[in-house]
Protein backbone atom coordinates (compact mmCIF):
# COMPACT_ATOMS: atom_id res chain seq x y z
CA UNK A 1 0.00 0.00 0.00
CA UNK A 2 1.28 3.40 -0.86
CA UNK A 3 1.97 5.49 2.19
CA UNK A 4 -0.18 8.59 2.42
CA UNK A 5 1.74 11.79 2.77
CA UNK A 6 1.55 13.35 6.21
CA UNK A 7 -0.22 16.67 6.40
CA UNK A 8 -0.09 18.75 9.58
CA UNK A 9 -3.38 18.97 11.43
CA UNK A 10 -3.63 22.02 13.62
CA UNK A 11 -6.30 23.73 15.66
CA UNK A 12 -6.94 27.46 16.00
CA UNK A 13 -8.65 28.97 19.02
CA UNK A 14 -9.88 32.33 17.77
CA UNK A 15 -11.71 34.99 19.68
CA UNK A 16 -15.19 35.75 18.40
CA UNK A 17 -14.85 39.50 18.04
CA UNK A 18 -11.62 39.88 16.12
CA UNK A 19 -9.67 36.88 14.95
CA UNK A 20 -12.67 34.72 14.10
CA UNK A 21 -14.16 37.60 12.17
CA UNK A 22 -10.76 38.04 10.54
CA UNK A 23 -10.79 34.42 9.44
CA UNK A 24 -14.33 34.90 8.18
CA UNK A 25 -13.21 37.81 6.09
CA UNK A 26 -10.39 35.73 4.66
CA UNK A 27 -13.01 33.27 3.49
CA UNK A 28 -15.52 35.75 2.12
CA UNK A 29 -12.74 37.54 0.25
CA UNK A 30 -11.82 34.13 -1.20
CA UNK A 31 -8.27 34.34 0.02
CA UNK A 32 -6.59 31.01 0.20
CA UNK A 33 -4.94 29.62 3.28
CA UNK A 34 -3.96 26.11 4.32
CA UNK A 35 -6.89 23.84 5.02
CA UNK A 36 -4.81 22.16 7.72
CA UNK A 37 -6.41 24.31 10.37
CA UNK A 38 -9.63 23.51 12.26
CA UNK A 39 -11.03 26.61 13.87
CA UNK A 40 -12.71 26.76 17.24
CA UNK A 41 -14.40 29.98 18.17
CA UNK A 42 -14.07 31.22 21.72
CA UNK A 43 -15.60 34.39 23.22
CA UNK A 44 -12.27 36.07 23.94
CA UNK A 45 -8.57 35.26 24.04
CA UNK A 46 -8.98 35.51 27.80
CA UNK A 47 -11.11 32.36 27.57
CA UNK A 48 -8.26 30.31 26.21
CA UNK A 49 -7.07 28.12 29.02
CA UNK A 50 -3.56 26.66 28.69
CA UNK A 51 -5.39 23.39 29.23
CA UNK A 52 -6.88 23.73 25.73
CA UNK A 53 -3.40 23.87 24.31
CA UNK A 54 -2.08 20.91 26.23
CA UNK A 55 -5.13 18.75 25.64
CA UNK A 56 -5.01 19.49 21.93
CA UNK A 57 -1.40 18.36 21.80
CA UNK A 58 -2.15 15.37 23.99
CA UNK A 59 -4.93 14.38 21.62
CA UNK A 60 -2.46 14.31 18.79
CA UNK A 61 -2.92 17.63 17.01
CA UNK A 62 0.32 18.82 15.49
CA UNK A 63 0.00 22.45 16.49
CA UNK A 64 -2.16 25.01 18.25
CA UNK A 65 -2.78 28.56 17.11
CA UNK A 66 -4.22 31.00 19.58
CA UNK A 67 -5.47 34.36 18.41
CA UNK A 68 -7.28 37.38 19.79
CA UNK A 69 -7.84 41.09 19.31
CA UNK A 70 -4.93 43.52 19.30
CA UNK A 71 -4.10 45.01 22.69
CA UNK A 72 -6.55 47.77 23.37
CA UNK A 73 -9.21 46.26 21.08
CA UNK A 74 -10.56 43.47 23.28
CA UNK A 75 -14.35 43.49 23.39
CA UNK A 76 -14.10 42.90 27.12
CA UNK A 77 -11.43 45.56 27.58
CA UNK A 78 -8.72 43.52 29.24
CA UNK A 79 -9.20 39.86 28.26
CA UNK A 80 -6.25 39.88 25.91
CA UNK A 81 -4.00 41.71 28.36
CA UNK A 82 -4.61 39.01 30.92
CA UNK A 83 -4.23 36.35 28.26
CA UNK A 84 -0.91 37.84 27.21
CA UNK A 85 0.56 37.28 30.68
CA UNK A 86 -0.83 33.77 30.80
CA UNK A 87 0.51 32.91 27.35
CA UNK A 88 3.93 34.30 28.16
CA UNK A 89 4.46 31.83 31.01
CA UNK A 90 2.67 28.97 29.27
CA UNK A 91 5.04 29.26 26.38
CA UNK A 92 8.07 29.27 28.65
CA UNK A 93 6.90 26.19 30.49
CA UNK A 94 6.09 24.23 27.34
CA UNK A 95 9.44 24.99 25.86
CA UNK A 96 11.20 24.13 29.10
CA UNK A 97 9.70 20.64 29.24
CA UNK A 98 10.68 20.00 25.65
CA UNK A 99 7.68 20.83 23.46
CA UNK A 100 8.85 22.38 20.17
CA UNK A 101 8.01 26.11 20.27
CA UNK A 102 6.83 25.91 16.63
CA UNK A 103 3.81 23.90 17.73
CA UNK A 104 2.20 26.71 19.66
CA UNK A 105 1.71 30.13 18.12
CA UNK A 106 0.03 33.23 19.50
CA UNK A 107 -1.20 36.10 17.36
CA UNK A 108 -3.31 39.24 17.32
CA UNK A 109 -5.55 39.45 14.29
CA UNK A 110 -8.24 42.12 13.90
CA UNK A 111 -11.60 41.63 12.19
CA UNK A 112 -10.36 43.68 9.27
CA UNK A 113 -7.13 41.74 8.85
CA UNK A 114 -8.18 38.96 6.51
CA UNK A 115 -4.84 38.88 4.70
CA UNK A 116 -2.93 38.81 7.98
CA UNK A 117 -4.96 35.81 9.12
CA UNK A 118 -4.11 33.97 5.92
CA UNK A 119 -0.46 34.83 6.40
CA UNK A 120 -0.36 33.80 10.06
CA UNK A 121 -1.97 30.43 9.31
CA UNK A 122 0.31 29.84 6.36
CA UNK A 123 3.50 30.54 8.30
CA UNK A 124 2.28 28.59 11.29
CA UNK A 125 1.42 25.50 9.27
CA UNK A 126 4.80 25.67 7.54
CA UNK A 127 6.55 25.86 10.92
CA UNK A 128 4.64 22.84 12.13
CA UNK A 129 5.42 20.97 8.94
CA UNK A 130 9.12 21.52 9.60
CA UNK A 131 9.03 20.01 13.07
CA UNK A 132 6.97 17.09 11.81
CA UNK A 133 4.17 14.98 13.23
CA UNK A 134 3.44 15.36 16.91
CA UNK A 135 4.54 12.18 18.62
CA UNK A 136 5.07 13.81 22.00
CA UNK A 137 2.28 12.02 23.78
CA UNK A 138 2.59 8.73 21.95
CA UNK A 139 3.69 5.69 23.85
CA UNK A 140 6.84 4.28 22.43
CA UNK A 141 6.16 1.94 19.54
CA UNK A 142 8.14 -1.23 19.72
CA UNK A 143 9.77 -2.89 16.70
CA UNK A 144 7.37 -4.84 14.58
CA UNK A 145 4.25 -3.11 15.83
CA UNK B 1 13.74 30.79 69.84
CA UNK B 2 11.84 27.73 70.97
CA UNK B 3 11.32 29.13 74.46
CA UNK B 4 10.25 32.48 73.18
CA UNK B 5 7.75 30.73 70.90
CA UNK B 6 6.28 28.73 73.77
CA UNK B 7 5.98 31.82 75.89
CA UNK B 8 4.28 33.83 73.15
CA UNK B 9 2.02 30.96 72.15
CA UNK B 10 0.82 30.47 75.72
CA UNK B 11 0.17 34.15 76.05
CA UNK B 12 -1.82 34.28 72.81
CA UNK B 13 -4.02 31.38 73.89
CA UNK B 14 -4.47 32.62 77.44
CA UNK B 15 -5.40 36.13 76.37
CA UNK B 16 -7.81 34.72 73.82
CA UNK B 17 -6.05 36.50 70.97
CA UNK B 18 -6.07 33.30 68.92
CA UNK B 19 -8.19 30.17 68.86
CA UNK B 20 -5.43 27.87 67.73
CA UNK B 21 -1.69 27.74 67.53
CA UNK B 22 -0.27 26.23 64.37
CA UNK B 23 3.35 25.27 64.79
CA UNK B 24 5.81 22.40 64.60
CA UNK B 25 5.88 19.37 66.82
CA UNK B 26 7.97 16.25 66.88
CA UNK B 27 7.22 13.97 63.96
CA UNK B 28 6.71 10.25 64.05
CA UNK B 29 9.77 9.72 61.90
CA UNK B 30 13.12 10.51 63.44
CA UNK B 31 14.11 14.20 63.34
CA UNK B 32 11.24 15.12 61.09
CA UNK B 33 8.65 17.54 62.35
CA UNK B 34 4.88 17.40 61.97
CA UNK B 35 2.38 20.22 62.16
CA UNK B 36 1.18 20.74 65.71
CA UNK B 37 -2.23 22.40 65.81
CA UNK B 38 -3.78 22.99 69.18
CA UNK B 39 -6.03 25.16 71.32
CA UNK B 40 -4.79 23.70 74.60
CA UNK B 41 -2.14 25.36 76.67
CA UNK B 42 -0.75 22.05 77.87
CA UNK B 43 0.21 21.08 74.29
CA UNK B 44 2.40 24.14 73.87
CA UNK B 45 5.31 22.36 75.56
CA UNK B 46 5.44 20.12 72.47
CA UNK B 47 6.28 22.96 70.08
CA UNK B 48 9.73 22.80 68.49
CA UNK B 49 11.96 25.00 66.39
CA UNK B 50 15.01 23.24 65.03
CA UNK B 51 16.91 22.82 61.75
CA UNK B 52 14.32 20.29 60.55
CA UNK B 53 11.18 22.40 60.40
CA UNK B 54 10.49 21.76 56.73
CA UNK B 55 6.69 21.94 56.63
CA UNK B 56 5.07 25.01 55.16
CA UNK B 57 2.20 25.62 57.55
CA UNK B 58 0.61 28.46 55.62
CA UNK B 59 -1.81 26.00 54.08
CA UNK B 60 -3.78 25.87 57.34
CA UNK B 61 -5.32 29.34 57.79
CA UNK B 62 -7.51 28.81 54.76
CA UNK B 63 -8.63 25.45 56.17
CA UNK B 64 -9.18 26.13 59.86
CA UNK B 65 -11.92 28.43 61.09
CA UNK B 66 -11.01 30.92 63.79
CA UNK B 67 -8.02 33.04 64.62
CA UNK B 68 -4.67 31.39 64.30
CA UNK B 69 -1.24 32.02 65.70
CA UNK B 70 0.96 30.58 63.00
CA UNK B 71 4.67 29.83 62.87
CA UNK B 72 6.38 30.65 59.57
CA UNK B 73 9.87 30.71 58.12
CA UNK B 74 10.87 33.20 55.42
CA UNK B 75 9.57 31.21 52.45
CA UNK B 76 6.39 30.20 54.28
CA UNK B 77 5.65 33.81 55.12
CA UNK B 78 5.63 34.56 51.41
CA UNK B 79 3.07 31.83 50.80
CA UNK B 80 0.98 33.36 53.52
CA UNK B 81 1.27 36.85 52.11
CA UNK B 82 0.35 35.50 48.70
CA UNK B 83 -2.82 34.03 50.21
CA UNK B 84 -3.59 37.41 51.75
CA UNK B 85 -3.14 39.00 48.32
CA UNK B 86 -5.58 36.46 46.91
CA UNK B 87 -8.10 37.22 49.65
CA UNK B 88 -7.93 33.67 50.92
CA UNK B 89 -6.64 34.67 54.32
CA UNK B 90 -7.50 37.79 56.24
CA UNK B 91 -4.50 39.49 57.77
CA UNK B 92 -6.51 40.26 60.91
CA UNK B 93 -7.35 36.61 61.42
CA UNK B 94 -3.77 35.54 61.98
CA UNK B 95 -0.96 36.33 64.32
CA UNK B 96 2.27 35.59 62.53
CA UNK B 97 5.08 34.16 64.62
CA UNK B 98 8.12 34.65 62.40
CA UNK B 99 11.16 32.38 62.48
CA UNK B 100 14.30 33.95 61.00
CA UNK B 101 15.60 30.90 59.17
CA UNK B 102 19.16 29.82 58.43
CA UNK B 103 18.01 26.96 56.24
CA UNK B 104 16.35 23.61 56.74
CA UNK B 105 18.11 20.26 56.66
CA UNK B 106 17.28 17.97 53.77
CA UNK B 107 17.44 14.61 55.50
CA UNK B 108 18.17 12.88 52.19
CA UNK B 109 21.31 14.97 51.79
CA UNK B 110 22.29 14.39 55.40
CA UNK B 111 22.01 10.62 55.04
CA UNK B 112 24.21 10.80 51.97
CA UNK B 113 26.83 12.88 53.75
CA UNK B 114 27.13 10.69 56.83
CA UNK B 115 26.86 7.47 54.85
CA UNK B 116 24.63 5.92 57.46
CA UNK B 117 20.97 5.28 57.95
CA UNK B 118 19.06 7.96 59.83
CA UNK B 119 17.98 5.31 62.34
CA UNK B 120 21.57 4.97 63.50
CA UNK B 121 21.72 8.63 64.41
CA UNK B 122 21.11 9.39 68.06
CA UNK B 123 21.42 13.12 68.18
CA UNK B 124 22.10 16.08 65.94
CA UNK B 125 23.32 19.39 67.26
CA UNK B 126 23.93 22.56 65.35
CA UNK B 127 27.08 24.35 66.38
CA UNK B 128 27.73 27.43 64.29
CA UNK B 129 28.11 26.32 60.67
CA UNK B 130 28.42 22.67 61.60
CA UNK B 131 26.07 19.87 62.41
CA UNK B 132 27.42 17.40 64.93
CA UNK B 133 25.85 14.05 64.19
CA UNK B 134 26.12 11.57 67.04
CA UNK B 135 25.73 7.91 66.24
CA UNK B 136 26.30 4.70 68.21
CA UNK B 137 29.88 5.08 69.37
CA UNK B 138 30.86 7.59 66.71
CA UNK B 139 30.49 11.22 65.85
CA UNK B 140 30.50 13.00 62.52
CA UNK B 141 30.69 16.65 61.68
CA UNK B 142 29.06 17.89 58.51
CA UNK B 143 28.81 21.38 57.12
CA UNK B 144 25.32 22.72 57.63
CA UNK B 145 25.53 24.42 54.24
CA UNK B 146 26.07 21.03 52.58
CA UNK B 147 22.87 19.43 53.78
CA UNK B 148 20.20 22.11 53.46
CA UNK B 149 17.53 22.07 50.75
CA UNK B 150 18.46 23.47 47.33
CA UNK B 151 15.81 26.14 47.76
CA UNK B 152 17.59 27.46 50.86
CA UNK B 153 20.75 28.33 48.93
CA UNK B 154 18.99 30.98 46.91
CA UNK B 155 16.66 32.22 49.63
CA UNK B 156 16.55 35.98 49.47
CA UNK B 157 14.14 36.45 52.32
CA UNK B 158 15.13 34.11 55.17
CA UNK B 159 13.57 36.44 57.71
CA UNK B 160 9.80 36.63 57.30
CA UNK B 161 8.76 39.83 55.57
CA UNK B 162 5.44 39.93 57.34
CA UNK B 163 5.11 39.09 61.02
CA UNK B 164 3.60 40.19 64.31
CA UNK B 165 6.19 38.64 66.56
CA UNK B 166 9.70 37.88 65.39
CA UNK B 167 11.11 34.98 67.38
CA UNK B 168 14.78 35.70 66.84
CA UNK B 169 17.13 38.18 65.30
CA UNK B 170 17.18 38.76 61.55
CA UNK B 171 19.19 36.40 59.37
CA UNK B 172 21.10 37.75 56.38
CA UNK B 173 20.31 36.03 53.10
CA UNK B 174 22.61 33.51 51.49
CA UNK B 175 23.52 34.58 48.00
CA UNK B 176 24.11 31.28 46.29
CA UNK B 177 21.49 31.51 43.60
CA UNK B 178 23.63 29.51 41.21
CA UNK B 179 23.70 26.57 43.58
CA UNK B 180 19.99 26.84 44.09
CA UNK B 181 19.28 26.77 40.36
CA UNK B 182 21.93 24.21 39.45
CA UNK B 183 19.53 21.40 38.56
CA UNK B 184 17.42 23.70 36.44
CA UNK B 185 20.37 25.09 34.52
CA UNK B 186 21.75 21.61 33.90
CA UNK B 187 18.36 20.51 32.66
CA UNK B 188 18.14 23.44 30.26
CA UNK B 189 21.43 22.42 28.73
CA UNK B 190 20.07 19.18 27.36
CA UNK B 191 18.16 19.13 24.07
CA UNK B 192 14.39 19.33 23.75
CA UNK B 193 13.63 15.64 22.96
CA UNK B 194 15.75 14.57 25.93
CA UNK B 195 14.00 17.06 28.16
CA UNK B 196 10.66 15.69 27.10
CA UNK B 197 11.84 12.13 27.65
CA UNK B 198 12.98 13.11 31.13
CA UNK B 199 9.52 14.30 32.15
CA UNK B 200 7.88 11.38 30.46
CA UNK B 201 9.96 9.07 32.63
CA UNK B 202 9.38 11.11 35.74
CA UNK B 203 5.62 11.09 35.29
CA UNK B 204 5.52 7.42 34.47
CA UNK B 205 6.27 7.04 38.18
CA UNK B 206 3.48 9.35 39.34
CA UNK B 207 0.73 7.52 41.21
CA UNK B 208 -1.57 10.56 41.22
CA UNK B 209 -1.79 10.60 44.99
CA UNK B 210 -2.18 14.40 44.79
CA UNK B 211 0.13 14.90 47.75
CA UNK B 212 1.83 17.68 45.75
CA UNK B 213 -1.47 19.48 45.35
CA UNK B 214 -2.75 18.82 48.83
CA UNK B 215 0.35 20.09 50.55
CA UNK B 216 0.71 23.20 48.38
CA UNK B 217 -0.52 26.43 49.95
CA UNK B 218 -1.03 27.91 46.50
CA UNK B 219 -3.40 25.08 45.52
CA UNK B 220 -6.42 26.46 47.28
CA UNK B 221 -9.22 25.72 44.81
CA UNK B 222 -12.37 24.34 46.33
CA UNK B 223 -12.67 22.12 43.33
CA UNK B 224 -9.50 21.28 41.50
CA UNK B 225 -9.65 20.90 37.72
CA UNK B 226 -8.63 17.27 38.07
CA UNK B 227 -11.82 16.58 40.03
CA UNK B 228 -14.09 18.18 37.47
CA UNK B 229 -15.88 15.55 35.41
CA UNK B 230 -17.93 17.67 33.00
CA UNK B 231 -15.79 18.07 31.05
CA UNK B 232 -13.27 15.64 32.35
CA UNK B 233 -9.98 17.36 31.64
CA UNK B 234 -7.85 14.69 33.19
CA UNK B 235 -8.87 11.07 33.40
CA UNK B 236 -8.62 9.30 36.71
CA UNK B 237 -6.57 6.66 34.98
CA UNK B 238 -2.96 7.35 35.81
CA UNK B 239 -1.24 7.39 32.44
CA UNK B 240 2.02 9.32 32.18
CA UNK B 241 0.34 11.60 29.67
CA UNK B 242 -2.41 12.62 32.06
CA UNK B 243 -0.03 12.75 35.00
CA UNK B 244 2.23 15.12 33.12
CA UNK B 245 -0.58 17.35 31.86
CA UNK B 246 -1.97 17.49 35.39
CA UNK B 247 1.33 18.68 36.76
CA UNK B 248 1.97 21.16 33.96
CA UNK B 249 -1.41 22.75 34.48
CA UNK B 250 -0.92 22.75 38.23
CA UNK B 251 2.42 24.43 37.65
CA UNK B 252 0.71 27.17 35.66
CA UNK B 253 -2.05 27.56 38.24
CA UNK B 254 0.45 28.17 41.00
CA UNK B 255 2.87 30.25 38.94
CA UNK B 256 3.15 33.63 40.62
CA UNK B 257 1.82 32.13 43.85
CA UNK B 258 4.56 29.60 44.42
CA UNK B 259 7.16 30.69 46.93
CA UNK B 260 9.52 27.82 46.14
CA UNK B 261 8.77 26.33 49.53
CA UNK B 262 9.57 22.93 48.04
CA UNK B 263 6.77 21.09 49.80
CA UNK B 264 5.46 19.49 46.60
CA UNK B 265 8.75 17.81 45.84
CA UNK B 266 9.33 16.87 49.45
CA UNK B 267 5.94 15.24 49.72
CA UNK B 268 6.06 13.31 46.46
CA UNK B 269 6.26 9.65 47.46
CA UNK B 270 7.93 8.59 44.22
CA UNK B 271 10.55 11.32 44.18
CA UNK B 272 9.57 13.32 41.12
CA UNK B 273 11.73 16.43 40.82
CA UNK B 274 8.80 18.82 40.98
CA UNK B 275 10.82 21.75 42.22
CA UNK B 276 12.55 21.89 38.84
CA UNK B 277 9.17 22.85 37.36
CA UNK B 278 7.98 25.16 40.10
CA UNK B 279 11.21 27.02 40.64
CA UNK B 280 11.65 27.48 36.92
CA UNK B 281 8.34 29.32 36.87
CA UNK B 282 9.43 31.50 39.79
CA UNK B 283 12.34 32.61 37.61
CA UNK B 284 10.14 33.20 34.57
CA UNK B 285 7.54 35.22 36.44
CA UNK B 286 10.28 37.38 37.87
CA UNK B 287 11.97 37.82 34.50
CA UNK B 288 8.77 38.55 32.58
CA UNK B 289 6.83 40.67 35.03
CA UNK B 290 9.37 41.64 37.65
CA UNK B 291 7.11 40.00 40.22
CA UNK B 292 8.05 38.02 43.28
CA UNK B 293 5.57 35.96 45.23
CA UNK B 294 4.44 37.26 48.57
CA UNK B 295 6.83 40.12 49.10
CA UNK B 296 4.14 42.80 49.17
CA UNK B 297 0.74 42.10 50.65
CA UNK B 298 -0.80 45.13 49.00
CA UNK B 299 0.34 44.26 45.48
CA UNK B 300 -2.21 42.72 43.10
CA UNK B 301 -1.49 39.04 42.31
CA UNK B 302 0.53 38.90 39.12
CA UNK B 303 -2.10 37.24 36.92
CA UNK B 304 -4.98 39.43 38.01
CA UNK B 305 -3.02 42.39 36.83
CA UNK B 306 -1.34 43.54 33.62
CA UNK B 307 0.69 46.36 32.19
CA UNK B 308 0.26 47.83 28.72
CA UNK B 309 3.97 47.24 28.25
CA UNK B 310 4.00 43.53 29.10
CA UNK B 311 6.30 41.46 26.87
CA UNK B 312 4.69 40.27 23.65
CA UNK B 313 7.55 39.75 21.22
CA UNK B 314 6.40 36.13 20.93
CA UNK B 315 2.98 37.16 19.57
CA UNK B 316 2.62 37.55 15.83
S1 LIG C 1 2.98 13.86 44.76
FE1 LIG C 1 4.15 12.88 43.12
S2 LIG C 1 3.13 10.90 42.78
FE2 LIG C 1 1.70 12.17 43.95
S3 LIG C 1 0.43 13.16 42.37
FE3 LIG C 1 2.11 14.58 42.83
S4 LIG C 1 3.67 14.09 41.28
FE4 LIG C 1 2.24 12.36 41.35
S1 LIG D 1 4.20 24.54 44.01
FE1 LIG D 1 5.47 23.39 45.48
S2 LIG D 1 7.12 24.83 45.99
FE2 LIG D 1 5.48 26.04 45.09
S3 LIG D 1 4.21 26.76 46.79
FE3 LIG D 1 3.31 24.81 46.05
S4 LIG D 1 4.24 23.24 47.34
FE4 LIG D 1 5.51 25.09 47.57
S1 LIG E 1 -3.97 22.27 40.51
FE1 LIG E 1 -5.00 24.14 39.97
S2 LIG E 1 -7.18 23.65 40.11
FE2 LIG E 1 -6.05 22.11 41.28
S3 LIG E 1 -6.00 22.89 43.36
FE3 LIG E 1 -4.10 23.51 42.35
S4 LIG E 1 -4.54 25.56 41.62
FE4 LIG E 1 -6.51 24.57 42.02
S1 LIG F 1 -12.67 39.75 22.63
FE1 LIG F 1 -10.99 39.35 21.29
S2 LIG F 1 -9.39 39.14 22.75
FE2 LIG F 1 -11.03 39.66 24.07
Amino acid sequence: MEETKWEPKVVGFLCHWCSYAGADLTGSARMEYPHNIRIIRVPCSGRIDPMFILRALQNGLDGVLVSGCHPGDCHYQSGNFHARRKFAVTRKLLEYVGIEPERVQFSWVAASEGPKMAQVVKEFVEGVRKVGPNRLFKDEIKDGE
Amino acid sequence: MENKLKEEARKLLKEGKVDYIVGYGKGTVKFRTSPLITNKEEDIEGLVINPFIANNLSRYPAEIKGKLGIVVKGCDSRSLVSLIQDNKVKRDDIVILGVPCEGVVDIKKLVEQIGADIDQVKEIDKEGDNLIVKMDGSKKTVLFGDVIFDKCFGCEYPTPLEYDILLGSEVSPRVELEKSLKKIKEFEDINAPERWRYWKEQFSKCIRCYACRNVCPACFCERCFVDVNIPQWITTYGSWQDNLVFQLIRTLHVAGRCSDCGECERSCPVGITLRSLQRKMVEEVKGLFNYETGVDKDAPPVFTHYEATDPEEFIK
